[in-house]
């Protein structure tokens, strides 16, 4: 075993043969995939392709049917539940808080695993949470209710609820769906800064296949439950893949600037 | 000192200040110089057997539910996720009146004297079938609150069904406890209720952040660390105990559990860490206020505290609901 391969397994999120479904319904079968760490890996697919599943399978979410999700060479369900919160977090998709919470409340509650039944609230918490809200651009509005934010300083403020958790693993499942396109590209920013500055491991599901191929260091693309490509967006994003996962029959378009990929459909 | 600190100290006051006037007030007042009396035992022993062995144990009786009914309701509120709930939506009330319809047709006079060992284990029964139907690969806030309805209704059917073939008397009986009231309160039966209620309260004081998480969802509360299904039976089963206990001391006491963690909510916010004391303190005022309404109303006929309660609560819900009309719109 290289050097390489072992500090890869310190932190690393693998799956292992995965078979994933709800009730007698499989949805994913025998799913090989190794996530790279410290890097932005966008999950890429069609409606009902399984990627919010597997998502979910990798923060503890969904119990596999199958196989294992496998941190740090450990399944995950060998990891006690508040042991897995520090070291994965998820955002759902459109999460609903409680009535009447400020952006504070939420974001307090990302310290609940780290918390023991008679600990006070400790300065690392307070630490924490104001780092939360100074990378998500939300500290100026900390006191604010979240009903009176906009839906894309309400999504930072969820995001700043998952950083306060200070896991080094982020799932983010279509965290700019419903936002404009300023807000979307906040949030595109606020996961390069994450990966790029912080060293963390970002796994997103997105819809938009422009925004995975000029922001994810690797892409990999789900189509029926099964695994059809995965590479960095570069050599992956080409014509064929993009019409056998989307259905689509499209032009790709190479911008020598940002030496990015778009997809015309 | 903000408005918050008015606000408590003014509630904190009021305990203290109804429980006075809970000893002076009733059928036979009780002037100042006779209350004065009882604290340098100069008192008559009339005035002693009304006072301490009559008007302050069922105070305190008051007091003591209608803390453990306003913790029960933040509870229930938190756990189902509804700010509509109450314990009542676990089977609780229905669970105690089908069994003590039971006792009572079945053992003819005799139940009446197990009315509260009855009630409570109807009300246990009852929330852990409501629990029991609900898992399906763990539970969820939604299918609680439905196959607690359902069940809740067939309950009701049953006991209406009872009703029907028991004798008169018997079913007056039946009826005022289950019209919840504090008048039977002794020093015996307040001491039975708080032994029961110390270490549920406790736990539910200790839960406050288990309480503040369940609110937000089963993912989110997952992805935090939280082991939903666990907590969730936890909670459901010291809402019961606290309950569960109150329906043996004083039979069916409705809408405490509803209204006192809303006042509460208005005053303290939504954290449970305040949440919890905040319901605790609302329910015990209201219960000891709506009993002296009660007894005083109509002197010398009492109402029973539960009808009292009723008859606030029912408009109440009418406003939560108006308030609420344009959520989800």
């Amino acid at each position: 075993m290289s050097v390489n391969e072992t500090t890869e397994a310190g932190s690393g999120l693998r799956l292992d043969t995965l078979s994933l479904g709800y009730g007698n319904r499989m949805v994913v079968e025998g799913l090989d995939l190794k996530i790279p760490s410290r890097a932005f890996t966008v999950l890429l697919g069609r409606n009902g392709s399984g990627k919010s599943t597997v998502l979910r399978a990798c923060a503890g979410l969904l119990k596999p049917k199958g196989g294992a999700v496998l941190l740090a060479g450990k399944p995950l369900s060998r990891f006690g539940a508040r042991e897995c919160a520090r070291r994965i977090a998820i955002l759902p998709q459109g999460p609903a808080a409680p009535e009447g919470l400020t952006v504070s409340d939420l974001v307090r509650q990302g310290r609940y695993p780290h918390r023991s039944l008679f600990s006070r609230w400790s300065r690392a918490d307070e630490e924490a949470v104001k780092e939360a809200l100074e990378l998500t651009g939300m500290a100026d509005l900390r006191e604010q209710p979240l009903e009176n934010l906009s839906g894309g300083q309400r999504q930072r403020a969820w995001i700043a609820m998952s950083l306060a958790q200070q896991t080094e693993i982020l799932l983010l499942d279509e965290p700019t769906t419903f936002l404009d396109l300023a807000h979307q590209a906040e949030v595109m920013r606020l996961i390069t800064t994450l990966v790029k500055s912080r060293g963390k491991t970002v796994i997103a599901v997105l819809h938009d296949v422009n925004q995975a191929a000029r922001h994810a260091d690797h892409i990999v693309m789900f189509k029926a439950g099964k695994l059809v490509q995965q590479g960095p967006p570069n050599i992956i994003m080409t014509r064929e893949h993009v019409r056998c996962v989307f259905d689509i029959d499209p032009e790709i378009v190479h911008d020598a600037k940002t030496n990015a990929k778009f997809i015309l459909s | 000192m903000t408005s918050l600190h008015v606000v408590l100290a003014a509630a904190l006051l009021s305990v203290p200040a109804l429980l006075l006037a809970s000893l002076a007030l009733g059928d036979q007042t009780v002037s100042r110089a006779d209350l004065r009396s009882l604290f340098n035992g100069s008192a008559t022993e009339q005035i002693r057997m009304i006072v301490l062995d009559l008007r302050l144990p069922r105070a305190l009786m008051a007091l003591a539910a209608g803390v453990a009914l306003g913790i029960a309701g933040a509870i229930a509120q938190a756990v189902m996720r509804n700010p509509l709930a109450e314990p009542g939506i676990l089977g609780i009330n229905a669970g105690a009146a089908l069994a003590g319809g039971l006792v009572i047709v079945g053992l003819k006079g005799a139940g009446a004297a197990l009315l509260p060992v009855a009630g409570f284990a109807g009300a246990t029964l009852m929330a852990a079938a409501v629990f029991a139907l609900s898992w399906r690969n763990g539970t969820s806030s939604l299918r609680i609150v439905l196959i607690g309805i359902a069940l809740g209704s067939l309950a009701g059917a049953g006991s209406s069904f009872l009703i029907a073939f028991a004798d008169v008397a018997d079913v007056q009986r039946l009826m005022i406890w289950l019209s919840g009231s504090v008048y039977a309160a002794s020093w015996e039966t307040l001491r039975r209720l708080a032994a029961w209620l110390v270490l549920p309260v406790v736990l539910a004081c200790l839960a406050v952040r288990q309480l503040d998480l369940m609110r937000f969802g089963d993912d989110i509360a997952a992805s935090l660390g939280q082991r939903v299904n666990l907590g969730r039976a936890f909670l459901i089963l010291l809402c019961t105990t606290i309950s569960g206990a109150t329906v043996a001391a004083c039979g069916l006491i409705g809408f405490i559990g509803l209204i006192a963690p809303h006042v509460a909510r208005n005053m303290v916010g939504e954290g449970h860490v305040r949440l919890i004391p905040g319901s605790a303190l609302v329910g015990g005022l209201l219960l000891m206020a709506a009993d002296l309404v009660g007894r005083t109303a109509i002197a010398p006929a009492q109402l029973p505290a539960g009808i009292v309660t009723a008859l606030i609560g029912a408009p109440f819900l009418g406003y939560l609901l108006w308030r609420r009309r344009h959520v989800g719109q």
